[in-house]
């Protein structure tokens, strides 16, 4: 896949504390690449470094062939996590007014706004002032913004904030719809369910630090191994005896059995005793959110068992 | 400078389009023409001061003396002889604004004469009656028998006078202290337009303070800056509402010159169009970059107007520094205070544009270093604004600490 910007090396310090260290990696055209990590990780300081808004310390920023303050902003849309719109103008100036700062032709602008207003049920709100949207309504006006310009990266900071279920899915489809038309977009969210339904590749960062980078499989893979939850009362001894289970945890009458990564689940489930009381039993992988989890309490649990069988 | 222009442009659509601009636009020329206009009409009717009626009771035949001395003065007297006695009058009732001059033996002899007001009278009276003392201190010492010439040596008194090289520049001078009209005005009406231009747009200016904090208040400065640099925005900024300054300017004076031209017969165009203009507008507009770049470094560093610290609101005050030289620098445009100001990069363009106006020599070395003064200082504010927007603008939330703006600078 044609790489679309490549970080490599990226270092800031702000005074004495390294808030990123070493950072690589790349965003190729028409995937959805998510960074992910806890709060104060360094994702949006490096989104602002790619963005030309913080300058590194050290490393490289490359989109196309330009680097640093060379690349071609007009080309890349943002939705920084920290966004806003001026109060006292209306929808459509405002939205002009970011396309022409893009350098976009306004006409085309204007054609792409009333469309997109129309696809975000906002039709009609082009003379409406911004102080009169509801905060959902502005978000979308901010996501138009964003993407008005037809931009070649899309970077965006927790777009997903504040938004309702059927304001998400809207937003989801028009990421999805976006990469399917060849634009890399680069995603930073706290919610694991739609990353996990949305992205292709991922870098987990913490502490400034990158801990996991590959594909959802890869990580998947590598991480998420399978685990079976059993309703019923039952002997964790005995449990914890079956082949191919690492640990068990226990809470009231579920039990949770963690299983090495080798395990095939349908082999494996012809393993369990007979004698088992079994209410309810379900078996899956590990998910984005429980691995997102373990890396942000430092348990580190689940990477020590991919790694262990891997 | 492409994009500052996109930011300038934006911020003049944005304001024009803004009913509080817009309403701030014409209120204050509005205002300033009310006032201008309810003090023409007080000024109109103490012009027609009441006219003293003055009775000379004259025994020494010096009336017709004295008259042509009112005459040539232009006092607003009404001069009358009468019979009454002194008795008599300070006995009777006086109508108002009466005055009644004694004039007798008692002026050549004792040198005194006793003049009778009425209570309501022109407070300056007394002064002016002292116009009489020449003529009657002549006829006194006529009396003593001295020849003409020598009357006149002793009637023309000591005088100390400032010695002047050239003769016929302190006549010049003198006449033209005399007739404060004409040249004066002539000098006086640059000087005014380039004091309401530099208000204007100073003032104007300040809404740039309230621009860059709006900025982050409205979480809209990272979007911006996706696309523009800092620098770009920050001269956007000021552009912009260097150009919303002369909006102002152009409706201030729009308003108020028809006014001007129909209350007064002073040939404003003629006296605007002189090269003094020239300069003293190039200073109003030196004097808005400098605030310009304080005020957009400084809106940076707030998160709401509402909350500026003691630091900021004292800043804001800086454009209101020249305001407490008027006073010493218009009663001795050349003295200390007005020097020092000349220097001073805060209060520079307002004391240079009072002083060029008061002043008929132009100590053009005082300009020269003044206006150098001003241009480094324009250069110095808007480096330390260009680093304290940097920074300050992405500061969401908080005001910034003297203590932070400096690291920022040193940065």
């Amino acid at each position: 896949m044609e790489k679309m910007l490549t970080i490599h090396g990226l270092e800031k310090s702000f005074k004495e504390k390294k808030v990123l260290k070493n950072i690589s990696f790349e965003v190729h055209k028409g995937e959805i690449m998510a960074i992910l990590g806890p709060n104060g990780a360094g994702k949006s300081t490096t989104i602002r470094n790619i963005m030309g808004i913080m300058y590194p310390d050290s490393g490289t920023i490359t989109f196309h062939n330009y680097n640093g303050s060379d690349i071609p902003r007009n080309k890349i849309g943002y939705l920084p996590e920290e966004r806003g719109l001026y109060k006292n103008v209306n929808v459509m100036d405002i939205l002009l007014y970011l396309a022409n700062l893009k350098d976009y032709p306004l006409d085309k602008a204007k054609e792409r706004i009333m469309m997109y207003l129309k696809k975000f049920d906002l039709e009609g709100k082009e003379k409406v002032s911004v102080e009169e949207l509801s905060k959902g309504m502005g978000q979308k006006v901010q996501f138009i913004g964003s993407i008005i310009h037809e931009p070649e990266l899309l970077i965006l900071d927790e777009p997903f904030s504040g938004l309702d279920p059927v304001s998400q899915e809207l937003f989801k489809e028009e990421i999805r719809g976006l990469a399917d038309n060849g634009t890399a977009i680069l995603l930073s969210s706290h919610q694991m369910n739609l990353v996990e339904e949305m992205c292709d590749r991922l870098f987990m960062i913490q502490r400034g630090e990158k801990v996991i980078y590959g594909t959802l499989e890869d990580v998947k893979r590598k991480y998420a191994n399978f685990k079976c939850t059993i309703h019923g009362e039952n002997n964790i001894d005995e449990l914890q005896g079956i082949p191919g289970v690492l640990r068990v945890e226990q809470k009231d009458e579920a039990s949770i059995l963690h299983l090495n990564n080798h395990v095939e689940p349908s082999a494996w489930l012809k393993n369990l005793p007979d004698h088992l009381v079994i209410h309810e039993l379900k078996i899956n992988r590990i998910s984005l959110h429980e691995i997102f989890i373990d890396i942000a309490t430092d348990k580190n649990l689940l990477k020590e068992e991919g790694v262990m069988y891997a | 400078m492409r994009n500052s222009m996109k930011v300038a442009k934006w911020e003049i659509k944005r304001n024009m389009k803004n009913k509080t601009f817009l309403i701030g636009l014409f209120i204050s020329p509005i205002l300033f023409l009310v006032f201008m206009f309810i003090g023409s009409l007080f000024g109109s009717e103490s012009e027609e001061t009441e006219t003293t009626q003055v009775f000379v009771h004259d025994q020494i035949g010096v009336y017709p003396a004295l008259q042509a001395i009112v005459e040539q003065s232009g006092l607003n007297w009404e001069m009358q002889t009468t019979q009454l006695s002194e008795t008599e009058v300070a006995a009777m009732e006086k109508s108002e604004h009466t005055a009644f001059i004694f004039i007798d033996n008692r002026a050549l002899e004792d040198g005194v004469v006793p003049v009778y007001l009425s209570e309501e009278i022109n407070p300056f009276f007394m002064n002016q009656v002292q116009l009489f003392s020449e003529p009657l201190h002549a006829l006194k010492i006529s009396e003593l028998g001295l020849s003409e010439e020598e009357t006149a040596t002793v009637l023309q008194g000591i005088s100390f006078m400032e010695a002047i090289e050239d003769n016929a520049s302190f006549e010049e001078s003198v006449e033209e202290a005399e007739g404060f009209g004409g040249e004066s005005l002539e000098r006086l009406v640059p000087g005014i337009f380039a004091g309401i231009i530099m208000l204007s747009i100073v003032f104007t200016g300040m809404a740039i303070f309230q621009s860059a904090s709006q900025e982050k208040k409205d979480k809209i400065a990272e979007i911006i800056l996706s696309s523009v640099t800092p620098s770009d925005l920050m001269q956007g900024k000021i552009i912009g509402y260097f150009v919303l300054g002369l909006i102002q300017v152009v409706v201030f004076l729009g308003l108020i010159f028809p006014f001007v031209l129909w209350r007064t017969d002073i040939p404003v165009i003629e006296y605007l169009f002189v090269p003094e203009t020239l300069l003293l507008v190039s200073i109003a507009i030196l004097s808005y970059l400098m605030f310009a770049a304080i005020f957009v470094g400084i809106g940076a560093t707030m998160s709401d107007i509402s909350t500026a610290g003691n630091f900021q609101g004292m800043v804001m005050m800086l454009p209101f520094l020249p305001f407490i030289m008027i006073g010493p620098v218009l009663n001795d445009p050349n003295g200390l205070v007005a020097q020092v100001g000349t220097y001073i990069p805060f209060t520079a363009p307002g004391v240079l544009i009072m002083r060029l106006t008061m002043l008929e020599e132009w100590p053009w070395i005082e300009i020269i270093i003044s206006l150098a003064v001003i241009l480094i200082s324009i250069l110095i504010f808007m480096k330390l604004a260009g680093k304290i927007f940097k920074v300050g603008i992405l500061m969401y939330g908080k005001n910034a600490s003297p203590g932070e703006i400096w690291k920022w600078i040193r940065a």
